[in-house]
């Protein structure tokens, strides 16, 4: 079985467009950094913010009207990952996975800030049902009609790998067609003090620092089918996970060793903290490039913006610096959340079809039913 | 292209771990279920002066916190990473050399209450301890589990509101079903919260009275907690090694319905959906199913949209609420409830549906007292917010 992305799309802090967000990272910009303030403590934060006009063509829908940043930008990546499929599948044949970390931090925060001061009685029955992880994921649904199967994933920032890995599980069975994995974070500064906290975000008095990580928002979305592709994924792999930091570099290795097959570049995650020297020990000589740096970390987001980069990578044959990618190269995305998740997966472009013969690209994964697939003892 | 060709496997269960209000363990469980036992007692663990309602059904912590050997990590950690280590620790007990290739859990709020005491704490002025933010997110609680067992594989963790646990279970079946995989560890949990507490209570879902589902005076539920975890195999390898069945899984079914974010369609579709295409994939009729444990929570609407489901598709089956007894334990209510419909497959009973006075629905509930029955299948339903609806299949093995 082979599976292929029919379609992508991303809201990043450098835009929506595939193509236009691609180029400004591959002239290395780096997304606006803003700053954002904790009116509970005073505290400052480094942060990228996704644009405020990302969503405003949004059509008006009732779900939307009410729904927190985190359900906007999933509804705009989802909708604009529908419309860039050259065939659209029938809905009744289409299945959502999500993918989520902090979730619908902002009104989750808000909800229980009533009730913290003003007394449970006053807290809103409005906001509430916003609060729970799978909200995002059923306004999608009902904005783009999906009545089968919605599951979403919750994890750290290597979510987004288990979330492909259940879809990949999703399209071994007869019932759906295609699968739309669509990934989403919004900022809040509540959020944004815990990782202060535990001493991973950048210090705002230093914005040039490499040190530190950036908080960031938006959403990345791709369909998948079982479509002929033109380019081999040949696996995705739930890393195990790491129970101290010192563990990690290991894990990574793993992971790595049973991804990689010859000549390969790695679009990986560091993110300006222990993960960044781990990732770098694990990929070895390879080349290696983490859209974070541009993009701030999106936290649930982020694996998905990592295998769009991917993605474009060998679409375009481009790529940000230090990436040198060869057209018959193969890609890895490597995924390491802050608590303990890792995991990965490769892509490469099918040795049968021409790079100048310009279809969209349609990478496809090659759902393993080796059950060696599965074993974790390297 | 079609998905590869398969022969499709038999899912066993070979071992099962619990712990809820009604019990640590399995034989505690089946003798609550027996005695019908009412769990929901006052609220201890967070004020509820300022709300509706002032009870729930919780696990008893002096007993919770005080198993095995607690090392000085182990008192950092959440109390739902301890109910995990409870209901895994049975289940390794029953079936040690089951090794896991994956495990698939589904919870709603995993660390809800440290990520509470965090938001408490900054207000207050005060810093805050690392671990709270450390053992907060969903899937800390089973890796921490993991770890205290000696094992690591990945966790796949699904949060699909009240359907979690039976999505986590159906999930992992068709995964073995289809061949992908062996060996699944698969499940829920959740630990009672201020914040979802407080978020049920202002929404009125939730009663200030005794949980009567499928009565004429329902009116809403009431919170539970707790985990129960199922080691779940291809039939013919834990044959081969002569693992003992606790029971299978045969059929599961997934929709989702679009009417409202967190009202049910009045028309009981997406639970019907459900439900038709569990029974299709377990290839049984609907007269072959001899119980339904129900998602049952007691709310005007759902059970509503349930019975009427129920009752186009099935006609008359007994149907019990086992959450009258121990309520809603959100995320962790499938796979509890996957538990208590082994149990009852395997003692050849129906555990009640208690607080059942009667009702305007006609649907054959097992009121106020377990009843003895034979069947060979039975169905298992969760649904949730955002229109989420999960169904399973679970069968009697007969060697």
């Amino acid at each position: 079985m082979t599976l292929s992305i029919a379609a992508t799309s991303w809201v990043t802090p450098l835009g929506n467009s595939i193509d236009d967000v691609w180029q400004c990272l591959v002239a290395g910009e780096i997304a606006p950094l803003e700053r954002l303030a904790n009116p509970q403590n005073g505290a400052q934060y480094l942060v990228h913010r996704v644009p405020p006009d990302a969503t405003k063509h949004l059509p008006p829908h009732p779900r939307l009207r009410r729904a927190s940043a985190i359900s906007r930008f999933a509804a705009a990546a989802g909708l604009a990952a529908l419309a860039d499929t050259k065939t659209a599948p029938a809905l009744d044949r289409i299945a959502l996975v999500f993918a989520i970390s902090n979730g619908g931090v902002i009104y989750t925060r808000r909800f229980y800030s009533d009730i913290v001061t003003s007394g449970a009685q006053s807290a809103s029955p409005l906001l509430f049902p916003e609060t729970v992880f799978n909200a995002p994921a059923s306004h999608l649904a009902a904005i783009l009609g999906i009545g089968g199967a919605s599951y979403t994933l919750v994890g750290d920032g290597a979510v987004g790998i288990f979330a492909l890995k259940l879809a990949e599980d999703l399209m071994a069975l007869d019932e759906i067609d295609a699968c739309l994995i669509v990934a989403a974070e919004e900022i809040d500064p509540l959020v944004c003090e815990a990782y202060r906290q535990w001493r991973f975000l950048r210090n705002p008095s230093r914005p040039e620092a490499r040190h530190g990580m950036v908080m960031s928002e938006g959403a990345g979305a791709v369909l998948v089918n079982r479509a002929n592709g033109t380019i081999e994924i040949q696996k995705i792999i739930p890393g195990q996970n790491f129970f101290r930091r010192s563990e990690l570099a290991a894990r990574l290795d793993c992971v790595v060793s049973r991804l990689k097959e010859g000549k390969a570049f790695c679009i990986g995650s560091a993110n300006g903290t222990f993960i960044d020297r781990a990732e770098r020990a694990a990929v070895s000589e390879m080349s290696l490039y983490s859209p974070k740096s541009a993009l701030g970390d999106g936290i649930g987001a982020s694996v998905l913006w990592q295998l769009i980069a991917a993605e474009q990578t060998l679409k375009t044959g481009r790529a940000p610096r230090p990436l040198q990618p060869k057209q018959d190269s193969q890609a890895l995305v490597l995924a390491c959340g802050l608590n303990q998740q890792t995991g990965g997966l490769s892509l490469r472009r099918s040795a049968a079809i021409k790079p100048s013969q310009g279809v969209r690209a349609q990478y496809c994964f090659s759902g393993s039913t080796d059950a060696s697939d599965h074993k974790h003892d390297c | 292209m079609k998905p590869q060709e398969h022969v499709a496997k038999r899912v066993a269960v070979v071992a099962a771990g619990i712990v809820s209000p009604l019990g640590f363990g399995l034989a505690d469980t089946l003798q609550s279920l027996r005695q019908a036992r009412d769990c929901v007692t006052p609220v201890t663990t967070f004020p509820v002066d300022k709300t509706r309602c002032k009870t729930a059904a919780q696990i008893d912590d002096e007993r919770l916190l005080n198993q095995g050997n607690r090392n000085r990590q182990d008192r950092r950690l959440h109390r739902a990473s301890y109910m995990v280590m409870s209901a895994l620790a049975e289940v390794l007990q029953q079936a040690p050399e089951h090794n896991p290739e994956i495990v698939v859990v589904g919870t709603t709020s995993g660390g809800m209450s440290f990520g509470e005491n965090f938001y408490r704490s900054l207000g207050n002025g005060g810093a805050c301890s690392a671990a709270l933010i450390a053992n907060y997110p969903p899937q800390k609680q089973i890796v921490d589990a993991m770890e205290r067992f000696g094992f690591n594989v990945p966790a796949q963790v699904i949060a699909n509101a009240c359907a979690s646990g039976t999505n986590a279970i159906g999930h992992a079946f068709n995964g073995i079903r289809a061949g992908r995989y062996q060996r699944i560890l698969a499940g829920g949990y959740d630990a009672l919260s201020e914040l979802v507490f407080v978020g049920f209570d202002s929404l009125q879902a939730a009663t200030p009275e005794k949980c009567r589902p499928f009565d004429s005076h329902r009116s809403g539920m009431v919170l539970g907690e707790g985990a129960a975890l199922l080691a779940l195999e291809e039939l013919e390898s834990a044959r081969a090694r002569g693992a003992e069945i606790i029971g299978e899984i045969i059929g599961y079914g997934i929709s989702t319905d679009n009417h409202h974010l967190t009202q049910p369609n009045p028309d009981g579709n997406g639970p019907r959906r459900a439900m038709e295409q569990a029974l299709r994939q377990a290839q049984i009729a609907p007269q072959q199913v001899g119980y339904i444990n129900a998602h049952g929570t007691a709310t005007i609407l759902n059970d509503t949209a349930e019975a009427k489901a129920i009752i186009e598709l099935f006609g008359d089956v007994p149907v019990s609420s086992t959450k009258s007894m121990m309520g809603h334990s959100l995320g962790a209510a499938g796979a509890i409830e996957a538990v208590f419909t082994l149990l009852a497959l395997r003692n050849n009973f129906l555990p009640p549906n208690i607080n059942f006075r009667e009702s305007e629905l006609p649907l054959d509930v097992v009121a106020n007292a377990a009843r003895d029955a034979q069947f060979d299948c039975a169905v298992s339903n969760s649904f949730g917010f955002g229109g989420t609806n999960a169904t399973i299949v679970l069968r009697k093995f007969v060697r």
